[in-house]
This record gives C-alpha cells, structure tokens and sequence, in this order.
C-alpha cells in the first residue's frame, strides 16, 4: 500500500513539474524573445570585434514583417558594397518592434509599416500620438521608406467565392482573419470595414479571427483557415495568394513604411549609411519587385 | 465583461479531459505489457507531446488537419465541416498536449499495482474487464485522479497549438489563454488582469484537489 502511493504521489509531482516547467517558459519566451536575441547578437559582436582587426559593425534592424523577404535580400546585396557591416533582423508586427524597443531592446534601425508606431517612439511627434513621452528616434534621420496597398486576399480556387470588400458584407462569408488592432495592417482593415459599414455586424456574428501579425493572417489565408484575409500587396505577392480587390486612400488612407536611425544606437553612423543605401535605385528595385512602391 | 472565454475554456479543458482519461488508461494498460523495445519506443511517441513546445505540436496538427491537408480535406468532403478555426478545433490541440499527463500517471499506478491481486480474482473465475473495473482500477485510483486533475488543469492552459489550430475569434474560439494574449498585445491591461486573476484562481483549486487527493491517500495508507 505504502510503496503504491509513493509512486502515485511521484508521478504526480514529477507531471506537476513539468507543468510549471512549462508554464514558465512560456511566459519568458513572449516577453523576453527579443531580450534573449539581443543578448545572443552582443556577444557574437565582441566575438569578431576581437578576432578581425578591420572593425566589422552589426546592425540590428527592427521591421516590419511584411519586409520580411525584401529586406533579407537587400542584406545580401550590402554584403557587398559594406563586407564589414553585418545586418541582423528581427522581424515582426511594428506594434510587437516598438513595445520590444521601449522596454530596452538593442535595436540601430527601426521601420514601422505605419506611423502610428514611428510616432510612439518619437519626441518630435504629437504629444497625443506619442503619448509616453519616449525619445528613441534619431533626430533628422526620420525619413518616408516605401508605400504598400492593403488588399483583400483568398485562397487558392477561392472556396467561398468572394471579390470584393462589399462582399464581406454577404452571407458568401463565413471567417476572414485580420490583424489586431496593434498590428497595422488590423487597423487598416478595420478603417476599410468601418468605411464600409460591416465592421459591427462582423463582429456580432463572430466572422472575424484575429492573428497578431500580417505574417500570420497571411498563412492562415494561404491554408485556406479562413476564406480570405486583409493583408498587404506584397505579402499577398510573396505568398502567391489571389489578391481580389485592393483599399483606396479614401477607405485607409496612404500606407507609408516610416523607418530612422535610433538615438540608442551605438553605431549610428553605419545605420545612417544603411538608410541611405534603402533608398537607392538598387534598393528600389527590389521593393518594387514585390509590390511596394517607393515613398515620395 | 464577456464571459464566452471562460465558458469555451472549461469546455475544451472538459471534453479534452475525457477523451484523455480513457485513451490515457488504455494506452497506459496495454503499452504496460508489450515487450521491452515496443514499449520503448511508444513511450517515447506518446510521452513527446508534453516535451516538445506547443507550438511544435501545433504545427504537426495543422499538417494533418487544415483545410487543404489530408484529414482535414478528408472530413470537409465526407461530414462538410472543417476541424480548424472551429471552437472544437481547441479540443484537439488540448487533448494531444495533456495526453501524456494522463498517460504517465495511469502508467506509474498501474506498474506499482500488485499483480497477485489480479490472478487471485482470475483463479476465482473473474473476467478480465470486472477485475480491470473492479480492482485494478480502484486499487489505483488515486494516481489516475491526479493524472485526470493534472490533465484537466493542462488542457485549461492550453495556449500554443489552439492558437495556431482555433485562432482567435472573439465570441467563437477565444479561450481565457488566447484572450489574455489579444488583450495585452492591444493594450488593455486591466481586463488582461482579470482573466490572468480567474485563470489563477481556477489552477490554484485544480492543484489544491490534487494535494488533497495525495493527503487521502496517506491517510490510506497508514
């Protein structure tokens, strides 16, 4: 009798602690994610530094997710103008990149997918936009990047039949995945819907799932989770998805990519050099290639 | 407040704990007399879920049920309905990772029941399944109420692959983990803190029953 509940009672502590085990790092994982890279890339950076005597520089880029496959092939493309100068991105919803900035991230370059999260980190915005009082924006670096198009993307086949953004108003629709409001392209989606009048009665029916980046609203289109998404032209373009009606600037407004130098930067110089280089007609070229175009 | 994420959660945690309990038992009854290597081997297939990150087991649940995967497709054409992005898509995701829980614990209660128990009632002309209802399994009851508490409690906390599997939509596949989640990233704090206090509440009584069920079975043993 003895011997059966001590191994009962094992068991059962040795589940419970592989249940807190796992809580725990759950919970680190969210919040210390870009902390845990950081601390990663730091020590690399003294690894070269001390090995190379020419002085190689690593720059941290933070950006939007949607720039995902652009900017990583535009790292391979300074490679060679700038050997020395190694990019290394984290990539992510622009709100998720200004809350990691703000609570200490190592971070040189920021580009936002809107300018709502620019401004946060910025003292020469609007108080009532950066509403903190953060002061992380190099001043005089600030500068207009690319402009996107926020478009109503299915499936491939198009299981539900849907064509335009009117149409999410009809019974054709059964879910569609936008970003939160946190993510930029959710906001715009919700401007859209709100101009269209649905919003309200989307959400009383329950037709909308939420994901917390583009990146995932994306995916969840492309597994055909949903029977269409609000996304940007240039994720819809690298996923190959069907792009079946595009927003006007009267529904969302201009989508600018703002991007600038941080002040905590310890390498302001070399992120300033590639900023510049972001808005060469190389550079250009490679943005337009997936869709977006460049900011005037 | 909206109450819908309590309400899918124990629902999903409820039915997710049932399925676990039997396939739970079983697996552990059966697994417990094959060979040594078989044994090995799905133990480790089965003990894995707990292991790996959620996110993991997401993935690989995706790869079989999404709309355009294989048993995915396989239902949508044979039932019409689609096992992602569906309230019980949640189920799926829970009773996989809080499988192993169940199964661990059934497992240890079972190996450290007393055999001679079992062939004593056989030599009495009992069959199998009343000797398996009637005294293996009380005999080893506590450790199986524990694995069911502690996959209860699991199931409850389930975040990663129901996120990935059921999404998030507000009135329909929000449970208390994912609406947490949504309600930090877009800044609302305080009702964040709500369901972070029920949440806490719920899994300090589930550990208190087990603790309590360890003392009754002390108690028991002396």
């Amino acid at each position: 009798m003895r011997k059966r509940f001590a191994a009962a009672m094992m068991a059962a502590m040795m589940a419970v602690g592989a249940l807190s085990g796992c809580g725990g790092s759950q919970k680190t994982s969210h919040t210390q994610a870009a902390g845990t890279a950081q601390e990663g890339t730091e020590a690399e950076t003294t690894e070269t530094e001390s090995e190379s005597p020419k002085e190689s520089v690593e720059l941290i880029v933070f950006a939007a997710a949607s720039m995902t496959e652009t900017l990583t092939e535009i790292a391979k493309m300074y490679k060679e103008v700038r050997p020395e100068v190694e990019i290394v991105y984290t990539f992510d919803s622009s709100g998720t990149l200004k809350t990691q900035i703000q609570e200490g991230a190592d971070c040189d370059i920021f580009i936002s997918a809107a300018q709502k999260q620019m401004n946060q980190l910025d003292m020469a915005a609007d108080p009532s936009v950066n509403t903190e009082g953060l002061d992380f924006v190099l001043e005089g670096s600030r500068l207009n990047l690319v402009e996107n198009k926020v478009v109503l993307a299915v499936p491939q086949d198009n299981p539900a039949g849907i064509s335009s953004y009117e149409d999410l108003g009809t019974d054709k629709l059964n879910l569609i995945c936008l970003g939160n409001d946190d993510v930029p392209v959710g906001a715009y989606s919700i401007e859209i819907l709100e101009s269209l009048g649905i919003l309200e009665q989307l959400e009383r029916d329950a037709k909308i799932t939420y994901g917390s980046n583009v990146k995932e609203v994306t995916t969840q289109v492309k597994e055909a989770s949903v029977d269409c998404g609000i996304i940007y032209a240039t994720d819809a373009f690298s996923a190959g998805l069907t792009v079946v009606d595009q927003a006007d600037e009267d529904q969302c407004g201009q989508v600018i990519y703002p991007a600038a130098v941080l002040n905590i930067s310890k390498h302001q110089e070399e992120a300033q050099a590639f900023l510049d280089y972001l808005t060469t007609a190389d550079c250009a070229a490679v943005f337009e290639s997936v869709g977006f175009s460049m900011a005037k | 407040m909206d109450w819908y994420p309590l309400y899918n959660s124990l629902r999903i945690a409820l039915i997710s704990s049932v399925i676990v309990f039997f396939t739970g038992i079983f697996a552990a009854y059966y697994i417990a007399r094959l060979n040594r290597v078989v044994k090995g081997i799905l133990d480790v297939i089965l003990t894995l879920p707990m292991v790996l990150p959620p996110t993991v087991v997401g993935y690989f649940l995706l790869l079989l049920l999404g709309a355009r995967r294989p048993v995915g497709m396989w239902f949508q054409e044979q039932f019409g309905i689609k096992l992602v992005m569906t309230w019980y898509s949640g189920i799926f995701a829970s009773a996989v990772v809080a499988f192993p829980l169940m199964y661990r614990t059934a497992r240890g209660a079972f190996e450290s029941f007393d055999e001679t128990l079992a062939y004593s009632g056989q030599t009495l002309g009992l069959s199998n399944t009343y000797i398996f209802w009637r005294i293996r399994m009380p005999a080893c009851r506590q450790g199986i109420l524990a694995g069911a508490v502690l996959s209860f409690a699991r199931a409850l906390g389930e975040y990663g692959a129901t996120s990935m599997l059921a999404g998030y939509t507000p009135g329909k596949t929000a449970t208390i983990s994912t609406t947490v989640y949504q309600l930090w990233r877009t800044d609302n704090e305080a009702l964040a803190f709500q369901w972070v206090v029920i949440n806490v509440m719920i899994s300090a009584v589930v550990l208190l029953t087990v603790n309590m069920l360890e003392r009754k079975n002390r108690k028991e043993g002396r």
